[in-house]
Formats: C-alpha cells, sequence, structure tokens
C-alpha cells in the first residue's frame, strides 16, 4: 500500500476530520484513481475502526468521527467515481416504524452503516408503511431497516413488509429490523430477512445482505 | 468568576464527629499513658526512656506529650516511587487518595492453571506481581503469600526478590526479621542508587506488625529501627480480633489498636523525626461460630472506617483492608465482600488498601479475586470521583443545539466528555443476552480468569536496572550460606 493510502486509513482511525480532503488530494496528484482511495485507504481505515470498535478498544463517539472523516474525503472523491463504479457499498432506508417515537438505537445503526460505507436515508420516527413505499421507489435501496422500542408497536414492523410484500417490491430490497424487544424468532415470525441486535451487527448483517463482509 | 462558592470535589462521607474523634484519641493517649504495653526489644526501651517515656521492667508507657510530639513530626503527605521512574506507578499519600493492593502472607494460593488451592511457592510470587503491575486500579504490590518451597526463614526475602523485578509499582515489603530486612534494602538501595538517592525517592514500603493485645514485639521492633534508622516509610499495623485479642466493641478495639500502632510511631519518630508513617490497624471481629477473624464481615469496614477517620484526625495516613472474603471460592459471596469492602474504604479515603485479594479469612491468596476486585475498585473510584458541576458540564448549550427529537452522539460535548464522564468496564458484561449467548455465555468467573491468563502470558513489567538482578542473586545466595549456619539457629532475642 501507498505511503499516503496508509496516511488516509491512519487519519479515518484517527477521525482527523480536517486533514482529509489535503491527503485524499495527495492521493489523487501521485496517480490514484479515487476507487482505490476509497477501497485502500478510507475502507481499509473504517474496517479497522470497526475491528477495534468491536474488540471493545474504541467508543461510539470515536467511530462517528472516523466515518465523519472518511465523509470529508467522499466530498472530493464522489464525482470522480463514475456511475456504475461502486461507489457505495450499498443504500439503506432506515426508519422507526409507526407508533414509535425512539430512534437512538436507530441512529446509531445509521451511523455505523454509514462509517461501514453505505449511503443511508433516514426517515426518522413513526414512519407510515405507505412513507416506506414511496421512498423504496424512489430512493432503490438494497436494504430497507426497521426499528421498534416498544413491544406495542414492533407489530408494525409485520405491517410494513406485509405492505411493501403487496407492492409487489419485496424482492428488490432485504428487510432487517432491530430494537429492544426484537428477537430472532420475531424476525422469522414476520418474515424479515435478518435480524441485529445492536449497531455494530446491524452494519455487519447489512454488509452481509450486499456481499460486502 | 465565580466567588464563595462551595464544590464537593467527589462524593462525601463521613462517620464520625469531630467530638467522637476527639474521646477516640483521648482514649489512645490515656491507654498509652495509663496502661502502656510491653516492648520486648530492650533498644526500644532505651530509646523510649530517653524520648521521655516511663519505663518499668519490659512495660512502657507513653506520655500523651510524647504521643502528640510524635504526631507532629510525621508526616500526613509523602510519596512512594516507582522503581523504574514511570510517574504513573508513584503513589502519592495525602488527604482524598486511597490506593489499593493485595496482602502478604496467606499459606495457600489458588493455582492459576488448575484452579485448585495448594501451598503458596515460589512461582506464584511473579504471578501475583506480574498481575499487579497489570492491573489499572492496583497500586502496590504484595505477594498474597509465604513461600513454602524455601528455607522458612528466608521465605520473605525470596518473596521481595522475585516481586521487585516483575512490578515496578511500590512494594509493601513483609518480613520476618531484621536480616531479611537488610537483605531486602540492600537491592532496593541497588535500583534507587544508594542510600541518599532511596531517602529522596523511597521506592517501597517497610511492614511491621505488633502484637495484640498490646504487645510490641521483637521482631516488629527491631525490623522497625532497622527501617527508620535506613529512613524506609514504615507500616505499623496491629491485626487485632474484637472479642478475641482486643475488645469487642468497635471503639474498643480501635482504641486499642492506634495505641499499639501509636508505641511504633513513638520510636520510629525518636529515632527519625519525619518518616513516613503509616498506621495501622487491621481491624475486624472473631466470629463466635467459625473461630476466625472475618475479613469479610461488615464490621471489619466499619472499624477500618472508625480508624481511618482518626488517623486523619491525628494527621496520619492509614493502612486500610478490603477486597477480601471469608468464602473459600470465587463465588457471589466473595463478590458482596469484596466489593462492599472496597467501595467502603474508596468513600473513606483510607490511604493503603492492602489485602486485596485475599480469600478463606486470609487463609489463601487470589490471583482471581484480586483481578475481579480491580474492577470493584475502578467501578468504586467511578463514584467516589463524584460528579462536576459547572457551565460546560450543564451542558445547556448542547441541550439547546440538539433541541428536542435530536440526539447527542455527534454533539462535541459528547465527543469531550464521553471518555472521563464514564467508566468503562474490563469485566462487567454489558452485552446483550445474543452476544453473550454466542460469546460462549461466559460468566464474571470465566472471564476473571481469561484476564489473568491474558496478562501473565502477554503483560512485561519494566526491566530491572543493570546489574540488580546480579545482586538480587548475591544477596539470595548469601542468605542460603547464612541459613546453613548453626548461629543462626541458634541467634538470642535481645529482649
Amino acid at each position: 500500500m501507498s505511503d499516503t493510502l496508509e496516511r488516509l486509513a491512519t487519519a479515518v482511525v484517527e477521525g482527523n476530520v480536517d486533514s482529509m480532503e489535503e491527503l485524499a488530494q495527495e492521493a489523487l496528484d501521485e496517480g490514484l484513481s479515487a476507487q482505490e482511495i476509497l477501497n485502500d485507504g478510507l475502507m481499509g481505515g473504517m474496517n479497522h475502526v470497526g475491528k477495534e470498535f468491536k474488540a471493545g478498544n474504541m467508543f461510539v463517539p470515536e467511530v462517528l468521527r472516523s466515518a465523519k472523516a472518511m465523509k470529508e474525503a467522499m466530498k472530493l472523491l464522489e464525482p470522480m467515481l463514475a456511475a456504475g463504479e461502486a461507489q457505495a457499498t450499498g443504500k439503506i432506508l432506515l426508519g422507526t416504524v409507526k407508533g414509535d417515537l425512539h430512534d437512538i438505537g436507530k441512529n446509531l445503526v445509521g451511523m455505523m452503516c454509514e462509517g461501514a460505507g453505505f449511503d443511508v436515508r433516514d426517515l426518522g420516527t413513526d414512519v407510515e408503511p405507505d412513507q416506506f413505499l414511496s421512498a423504496i421507489k424512489e430512493f432503490e435501496p438494497d436494504i430497507v431497516g426497521m426499528s421498534a422500542l416498544l413491544t406495542t408497536t414492533m407489530r408494525a414492523m409485520g405491517d410494513t413488509i406485509k405492505a411493501i410484500e403487496e407492492a409487489g417490491l419485496r424482492d428488490q430490497v432485504k428487510v432487517m429490523i432491530g430494537g429492544a424487544p426484537v428477537t430472532q424468532r420475531f424476525a422469522d415470525d414476520i418474515g424479515a430477512d435478518g435480524y441485529a441486535a445492536n449497531a455494530a451487527s446491524a452494519s455487519d448483517l447489512a454488509k452481509e445482505f450486499v456481499g460486502a463482509a | 468568576m465565580r466567588t464563595n462558592y462551595r464544590v464537593n470535589s467527589g462524593v462525601r462521607f463521613r462517620m464520625l464527629t469531630d467530638d467522637q474523634l476527639q474521646e477516640l484519641f483521648d482514649g489512645v493517649l490515656h491507654v498509652l499513658e495509663n496502661t502502656g504495653l510491653e516492648v520486648h526489644h530492650e533498644e526500644s526501651r532505651q530509646i523510649l526512656q530517653e524520648a521521655g517515656a516511663w519505663v518499668d521492667g519490659t512495660r512502657v508507657r507513653v506520655p500523651s506529650w510524647l504521643v502528640k510530639e510524635s504526631l507532629r513530626k510525621a508526616p500526613r503527605s509523602f510519596t512512594v516511587y516507582a522503581r523504574d521512574g514511570n510517574r504513573e506507578h508513584n503513589i502519592h499519600i495525602g488527604p482524598g487518595r486511597a490506593h489499593f493492593g493485595p496482602g502478604p502472607t496467606c499459606p495457600n494460593f489458588i493455582d492459576v492453571e488448575t484452579l485448585e488451592r495448594r501451598p503458596y511457592i515460589k512461582d506464584d510470587v511473579s504471578i501475583v506481581a506480574t498481575v499487579v503491575d497489570a492491573l489499572p486500579n492496583i497500586d502496590f504490590c504484595e505477594s498474597l503469600g509465604s513461600v513454602d518451597d524455601v528455607h522458612a526463614d528466608l521465605s520473605a526475602l525470596y518473596e521481595f526478590a522475585h516481586m521487585f523485578p516483575n512490578t515496578s509499582k511500590p512494594i509493601v515489603a513483609w518480613s520476618f526479621d531484621k536480616y531479611d530486612s537488610e537483605g531486602i534494602h540492600q537491592i532496593a538501595l541497588a535500583e534507587a542508587g544508594g542510600q541518599e538517592a532511596f531517602e529522596q525517592r523511597p521506592n517501597y514500603i517497610h511492614y511491621c506488625e505488633p502484637l495484640s493485645p498490646l504487645i510490641s514485639t521483637f521482631e516488629a521492633l527491631d525490623k522497625l529501627v532497622f527501617a527508620a534508622r535506613k529512613r524506609v516509610p514504615l507500616v505499623f499495623t496491629p491485626c487485632a480480633i474484637a472479642g478475641g485479642t482486643a475488645p469487642i466493641t468497635a471503639a474498643g478495639i480501635i482504641t486499642q489498636g492506634v495505641a499499639e500502632s501509636w508505641m511504633g510511631l513513638t520510636i520510629a519518630q525518636a529515632i527519625q523525626p519525619g518518616l513516613p508513617f503509616i498506621m495501622g490497624g487491621v481491624l475486624s471481629v472473631m466470629d463466635m461460630n467459625a473461630m476466625v477473624f472475618s475479613y469479610g464481615a461488615p464490621e471489619l469496614s466499619l472499624m477500618m472506617a472508625g480508624v481511618t477517620e482518626l488517623a486523619h484526625f491525628a494527621g496520619l495516613p492509614l493502612w486500610q483492608t478490603g477486597g477480601c472474603t471469608d468464602s473459600k471460592t470465587f463465588d457471589e459471596q466473595a463478590m458482596i465482600e469484596g466489593s462492599m469492602s472496597v467501595y467502603f474504604s474508596a468513600l473513606t479515603g483510607g490511604d493503603l488498601c492492602h489485602d486485596v485479594g485475599y480469600t478463606e479469612s486470609a487463609m489463601t491468596g487470589s490471583v482471581f479475586q484480586l483481578a475481579a476486585m480491580d474492577e470493584a475498585i475502578g467501578y468504586a473510584r467511578r463514584i467516589t470521583r463524584g460528579i462536576d458541576v459547572n457551565e460546560d458540564t450543564l451542558a445547556t448549550e448542547a441541550i439547546h443545539n440538539v433541541g428536542p427529537n435530536g440526539h447527542y452522539l455527534r454533539e462535541p460535548h459528547t465527543r469531550r466528555h464521553y471518555k472521563t464522564e464514564f467508566w468503562y468496564p474490563n469485566l462487567c458484561d454489558r452485552r446483550n443476552f445474543d452476544e453473550w449467548d454466542t460469546m460462549g455465555r461466559k460468566t464474571m468467573k470465566d472471564r476473571t480468569i481469561e484476564r489473568v491468563r491474558d496478562i501473565l502470558a502477554s503483560h512485561e513489567p519494566a526491566p530491572l536496572k543493570e546489574g540488580t538482578e546480579t545482586l538480587i542473586q548475591s544477596v539470595l545466595e548469601e542468605a542460603e550460606d547464612r541459613v546453613q549456619q548453626d548461629w543462626w539457629q541458634e541467634r538470642e532475642i535481645a529482649d
């Protein structure tokens, strides 16, 4: 790996937001392609962050800082990534389902997925099935992630999956769900493709879904 | 700018009022002046007599003015230094600072591999010292045992010789007699760079133990006199048993125990004015059914709190006790007893809290108990650190920025504080059920065993200076030669 790519990876790990653009420019000046910089520099750094976080050596604010650092570099690189080139790991649509206003867990999932290179759109809280449907049509995500904190609102996840099926969109997306009362069994019952117990494993699951794990 | 604004730094705890402490203080002076102690050491009796004490045969009574003068000479605050100059391993003794470490002299040890209880051997010393060196909340080292597989007279020397290379945290050195103490001191001097350098930056503390009730034994004083002359910071701590070798009441055992410790103080300050002196002792109950000195009794914590407050009232640091248990194994009882006593000890700010890692009422040392208590101490330290209240911590600006429906994860305020505001466990498990399940359903005990074994497989204590290792070998060889000679067996005690 070139020295600059290594420095980019390190800057991501350290969450060095201010130096990212300059480092990315340096890498471009050396003749590296935007794709190389993304794959070998930035993602290398984020993979390291993911491992350290899992091992308990990094903490959420640090992971978010790293994700932000990566985004800074992406500002410069994104226009150069040709359409068709895998510019993002994948696209994820997120929302807390109807009737539920709890969103800290879902926000964490969003941020972790962004950190893993996903393009994330967050519909917020109390999201009606219809809102999910129109966003799927418009944003064309690979994955739909839903969350609920309450046992009373959990079942709205099932309703939303049913609505996606009825709209004929079920084959286009993988559905993953989460939230404190949610279990693998519940996910199986309502026909979700996967369940993750926390934000880090949600991002791992998402990567698995798009074949990036 | 704030003005006339009062702050509590940390959690406030106080058990006794000034009036109660004055009453205890006067009680101690009364015992020393009226009852006195048996002092089985001729030279010490001479020193005491010259200083103004009344000597009648072996019985010595100390006038109040002399005790007070000795208290005045002894420092409340001082530093004991890491042998390798690592500032993080220095111990600053002073108000509001609680330190923790293991205790000495258990006959048995929980084997690190088999987890079975067996006699304590030489190799265990380096295991304990290495674990002490690695654990973040353990500040000083004792060995958790008396070495069984060397000549009985040399076990304390071997103990120090094997602790010293394996931790740079200050050692509290226990010994049988002056001969051990001399060997120990030689080793410490080699590393410190001579007597003068040692006096400026002492790298170990010497531990002496008088006998209850009211006896200053020959060995305790012989060691004390040696340490005082060499200006080694000194712990002088009786281990009184309420209802057995001391009054059954907490106030009574405190009064007697402190009188026993202050006899040592008086001798030490007469020899070496200003010698750092850490007052004892270890006070607990004799269980009237099991007939053991209980290391897990709630009264231990209460008595230790009382004696800590009295020490601080008198201007001395205290040799505390906690993190120990009467349980025979790593179980719920061990965790309750150990955690409650370290928490209480942290609250009192008892200066050096030892016996962390004792199980089976001090019959068996356990590095697993020690490692689990490292976690409990971290927990206790987070509580006793308390909370800061100021413009920044009120976070009104962050609250305003985030507003309703937002979150704080990306806030610079969160980033600035998350490392210091929260305590992060090493052993306590906070994962969700599925993750815990996936990772093998490990219990606290499993995780503690893993942590200890990880430390032993990977931790490398700071090396000794060149030459110290050779000196240690020659000190041990000389001592081995000495114990072979007849005079050693027949040496007389100059009572």
